[in-house]
């Protein structure tokens, strides 16, 4: 049988994770490619708070996943300095917490190997003044932010480079099985409208929360459970690093400063489904209202918008109401685990990476990958913890970065984007290398992510995009249906936070787009055609 | 201090208000947070230009097919033309000269190509289309068979869109493609601007003063011209000039030798500023006294009537006595009231009741550009415009309510923002002006 691509290796998911595995095989001299149904970092990975994990919040009841967190802390910030904002963290004791707690926690992270230094209410309020003037005192630990979109491309671009493939907007549709072995993977090109098979010789599958349904295709057993987080997008950082509550995790107990905003979270709660993505209003309302006892200046702020994802949570033996819901997920250990499908399900050429979080995708790629080599014969070694990424040499990010580079080109009048600082020329590079959607500016540049929620950056946007095709003959792709399909996109984020100077800003935004511009919103299919899943947020 | 009559707000609402009351011979004074919907429209005047989403051919005729309670069935057809008419006289005296009357819509060339529905525009927007001969008015109550974008008269011939080379806030590509899908013989184009202050970045704003200069326009026409060639209109972004009326168009218009129309662009609106520059300078020889940046924060009562009015300025509270008290304050998108995160409405300077809803997710629709029930919510009032409690009946004797506060209208999605605002206006100036000042 022939197929329109040969492969050793399909990796399915173009998460972190997927990613990561792509770059290890890319390492080790193994040819590979990666199918993803939407974007990169659509999934879980895009919907997150942007923590880079010392652990610490692991410290007390899971000590493995703990452990984990610092290692690849650690080597993240060592290949990938490029995508992480260096500003550590706070687990703060407020009146109430219990002390004892506090012990335990100084102890799981000795324990861990991670780094604690006690700071006194009067240090704590020094290093993060907005704190709660009743916090009695907080532990430093090496907590920071990191930017999944830019970790992504980094190890995407150094796959490819490496000669390994990503197919973007081709959703997995099926396999080939032939006994024991799966011998292609069929995909189907979104932008082409047809399908292709893939031919391989070994499958990864590391589609994250939607493992399971990757598994269903390939005939073997792989229950994951969704477990649903919400967070909430504040206009404004308020705090110089990550905030946490120093108690058993709960919702509403961190706050991760990033870019210009900071993100609270955040509830876990099982759901039926991942691609149940829904905010309740309730819980927006619980996350402001437990993270102001820590920063009370968040209770009276503005809020930009709210949003939802699937922790690719994994046990070995389910529980008994695996496929239900509503329960409190805290207790699923955050660590990763390698299903060994040939010895547990007699399927000799496929592997899950499952379970884990962002920080530690590097290592759950290697513990995969080195299993597969085995496998394989490929004898090269894993080097992902010692290659730096593309970009690298530019050091971590900060936060006065956008600010400073408008200064160095005296671009202030060349702001598309105000709020996040995005100049025409970036705009431009942006779209000459191929980007025709605003969803893929927003998420390669942060148009449309400030307190105006794209009032002005995205007509501008769609404007250059309009000027980017060939002269009007009426066939060129509709930048105003493109623009319509953003905004809609956009606003189930915004609806649910909507109150005080967002909702002025709203009815604002509704007056330019819908007033000035009289578009009523003909190219948007209706709500039920709407995808349900794959824009990515933060 | 104290004034006579205290209008609060200097949005469309508040500034035609405060001019008609001033040439009444009241002696007014003017509460301002800061700016309003002159620079936050399109810069026509929009009486109404769709009901229930569908375009709307005759304004004066689909105000029959408006909900119970609408501002507009408040002060009656009658206020309607008087609005418009006194809107009429003033933009002429300020030389800001608007073509279109009540008995028939236009169509309004936006940035987007799109054409928006509305009753005046300036007449740097107004040559794009003319609107089609009148037909006769069908029974009241029954729908307009022609209300539809095709009655609306749509432009002939070949069009230019002409941008100024590496001005922002325009794409001539995004406005010429949405005009031939909709089948207008529509080409962009760009423009050279001469030499300036500004050669890398600029405003519109800038752009705008800049063409208030002759020589600079003579230096401008040539490309301009050029860009334009073989087209029978041209249309631009609203730049054409900032402080002398629409003197500028007309003079760059007569240099390039074809017609130039404006298209609506985003915020700030120059055709607002102009509008908002001439209220101001009227208001000014009118000895209106004027506070803006001191957002009115609550009210003094004695029984029914309001007595005073607190704002805040940089570093106090202020205390303005009254005899009457005019809110033009807007609604949620004016900063009149506030959503809270309950669900519950708040109007911001005399605690007036606003009927809230079940909870915030209530507030707005599941689409952005669909209906927001939020963007209609305001303050009940009676025939005269007086705040109304839950039974109808009038709770604050010498209070009046004018433009987007009012509930029961949606100024975005009908399209009736100025047109409420002047009808208001004209209303609560018949009311007043017989009322002498104490």
């Amino acid at each position: 049988m022939t197929h329109l691509i040969e492969t050793d290796v399909v990796v399915v998911g173009g998460g972190v994770t997927g990613v990561a595995v792509l770059r290890d095989l890319a390492l080790r001299g193994v040819h590979a490619v990666l199918v993803e149904r939407f974007d990169l970092g659509t999934g879980t990975s895009g919907r997150w708070h942007g923590l880079l994990h010392s652990g610490a919040r692991y410290a007390v009841r899971d000590q493995e996943s703990a452990r984990e967190c610092i290692e690849e802390n650690t080597t993240l910030r060592r290949i990938a300095p490029h995508t992480i904002e260096d500003i550590g963290g706070l687990f703060v004791l407020l009146p109430g917490d219990d002390e004892a707690y506090a012990e335990q926690f100084v102890e799981g992270c000795r324990a861990s190997g991670i780094p604690t230094e006690e700071l006194s209410a009067a240090a704590s309020h020094r290093r993060e003044p907005l704190l709660a003037p009743d916090v009695r005192l907080a532990f430093a630990v090496p907590d920071g932010g990191i930017d999944s979109w830019g970790l992504l491309r980094s190890m995407a671009a150094d796959a490819e480079a490496r000669g390994c493939k990503v197919l973007v907007r081709h959703p997995l549709v099926g396999m080939e099985r032939n006994g024991d072995r799966i011998t292609a993977v069929r995909v189907h090109d979104a932008v082409a409208g047809e399908d292709r098979t893939i031919g391989c010789q070994w499958v990864v599958n590391a589609a994250g929360a939607w493992a399971g349904d990757v598994g269903k295709m390939a005939g073997v057993p792989l229950t994951m459970i969704a477990g649903k987080g919400v967070m909430v997008v504040m206009a404004s950082r308020y705090v110089r690093g990550v905030i946490n509550a120093c108690r058993k995790p709960a919702d509403g107990d961190i706050i991760v400063p990033q870019h210009e905003v900071a993100i609270l979270g955040t509830t876990s709660e099982q759901v039926a489904s991942a691609d149940d993505i829904s905010v309740p209003p309730a819980d927006v309302d619980r996350m402001i209202d437990m993270c102001a006892q820590m920063v009370p200046a968040i209770a009276s702020g503005r809020v930009l918008r709210a949003f939802a994802g699937s922790r690719p949570l994994y046990v070995a033996e389910p529980p008994a109401d695996g496929d239900g819901g509503g329960g409190d997920t805290r207790e699923v250990s955050r660590t990763f685990t390698v299903v060994d499908h040939p010895r547990l399900d007699g399927l000799d050429n496929m592997y899950s990476i499952v379970g884990g979080k962002l920080t530690t995708c590097r290592q759950m790629a290697e513990a995969v990958v080195d299993r597969l080599a085995e496998r394989m014969g490929v004898t090269e070694p894993c080097r992902t913890a010692t290659e730096v990424l593309p970009g690298a040499d530019h050091g971590s990010h900060r936060l006065a970065e956008p600010l400073a580079r408008v200064e160095r080109d005296q671009a202030y009048g060349e702001l598309i984007c105000e709020c996040e600082l995005v100049t025409r020329g970036q705009v431009r590079d942006a779209v000459a290398s191929g980007l025709t959607e605003l969803e893929d500016l927003r998420r390669k540049l942060r148009l449309g992510y400030g307190p105006c929620q794209a009032a002005f950056c995205a007509w501008r946007a769609a404007g250059m995009l309009a000027e980017a095709q060939p002269a009007g003959n009426g066939t060129a792709p509709d930048a105003v249906a493109g623009l319509e399909r953003f905004l809609e996109e956009r606003w189930r984020g915004q609806r649910p936070t909507i109150w005080g100077d967002q909702a002025r800003q709203a009815l604002l935004n509704h007056a330019i787009y819908r007033g000035i511009f009289d578009l009523q919103g003909a190219g948007v299919p209706d709500e039920a055609a709407a995808p349900t899943a794959g824009a990515g947020d933060s | 201090m104290a004034a006579d009559v205290i209008v609060v707000g200097a949005g469309p609402a508040g500034l035609a208000t405060a001019t008609r009351l001033a040439e009444a011979g009241r002696q007014v004074r003017v509460l301002a947070r800061g700016n309003g919907f002159t620079h936050w429209g399109a810069g026509a005047v929009d009486v109404l230009g769709r009901v229930g989403g569908e375009p709307v051919a005759q304004p004066l005729e689909a105000i029959d097919r408006l909900p119970e309670g609408h501002p507009y069935h408040l002060v009656g057809l009658a206020a309607v033309r008087d609005g418009l008419e006194w809107f009429g006289g003033f933009a002429v005296d300020a030389g800001l000269a608007h073509v279109g009357d009540l008995d028939r819509n236009r169509l309004q060339v936006t940035a987007f190509g799109s054409l928006r529905p509305t009753c005046l525009l300036p007449e740097p927007a107004g040559g794009m289309t003319e609107p089609p001969a009148p037909e006769p008015a069908p029974p009241v109550g029954e729908r307009n068979p022609t209300a539809n974008g095709g009655a609306l008269g749509r432009p002939q011939g070949r069009v230019a869109v002409v941008n100024f080379a590496g001005f922002r806030d325009f794409s001539a590509a995004l406005c010429a493609n949405r005009l031939r899908r909709d089948g207008i013989d529509a080409t962009p184009a760009s423009a050279p601007l001469p030499s300036w202050d500004h050669d890398r970045y600029f405003t519109g704003v800038e752009l705008a003063r800049a063409i208030d200069d002759v020589g600079f326009r003579r230096r401008l026409a040539p490309g301009l011209a050029r860009a334009a060639a073989g087209a029978d209109v041209v249309v631009v972004p609203a730049v054409l000039g900032l402080n002398r009326g629409h003197e500028p168009w007309a003079d760059l218009q007569s240099l390039v030798g074809t017609p130039l129309v404006e298209a609506a662009t985003a915020p700030p609106s120059i055709p607002g500023l102009r509008l908002f520059a001439a209220y101001r300078a009227r208001l000014e020889r009118l000895g209106v006294r004027w506070q803006f940046g001191f957002p009115a924060v609550g009210v003094e009562r004695d029984g029914d009537r309001v007595t005073a009015v607190r704002s805040e300025g940089a570093s106090r509270v202020l205390t303005t006595r009254c005899q009457e008290l005019v809110l033009a304050t807007g609604g949620v998108a004016g900063n009149g009231i506030e959503a809270n995160r309950d669900g519950t409405l708040t109007e911001k300077v005399a605690g007036l009741p606003v009927d809230g809803f079940p909870d915030r997710l209530a507030y707005l629709g599941s689409r952005f550009l669909g209906d927001h029930p939020l963007a209609a919510a305001g303050v009940r009032v009676d025939a005269e415009l007086r705040p109304v409690d839950a039974s109808g009946e009038p709770l604050l004797a010498n209070v009046r309510c004018v433009g987007g506060l009012l509930a029961a209208h949606d100024p975005t999605a009908e399209g009736s923002r100025e047109g409420v605002a002047l009808a208001t206006a004209a209303r609560v100036a018949a009311l007043l002006a017989a009322t002498p000042a104490r």
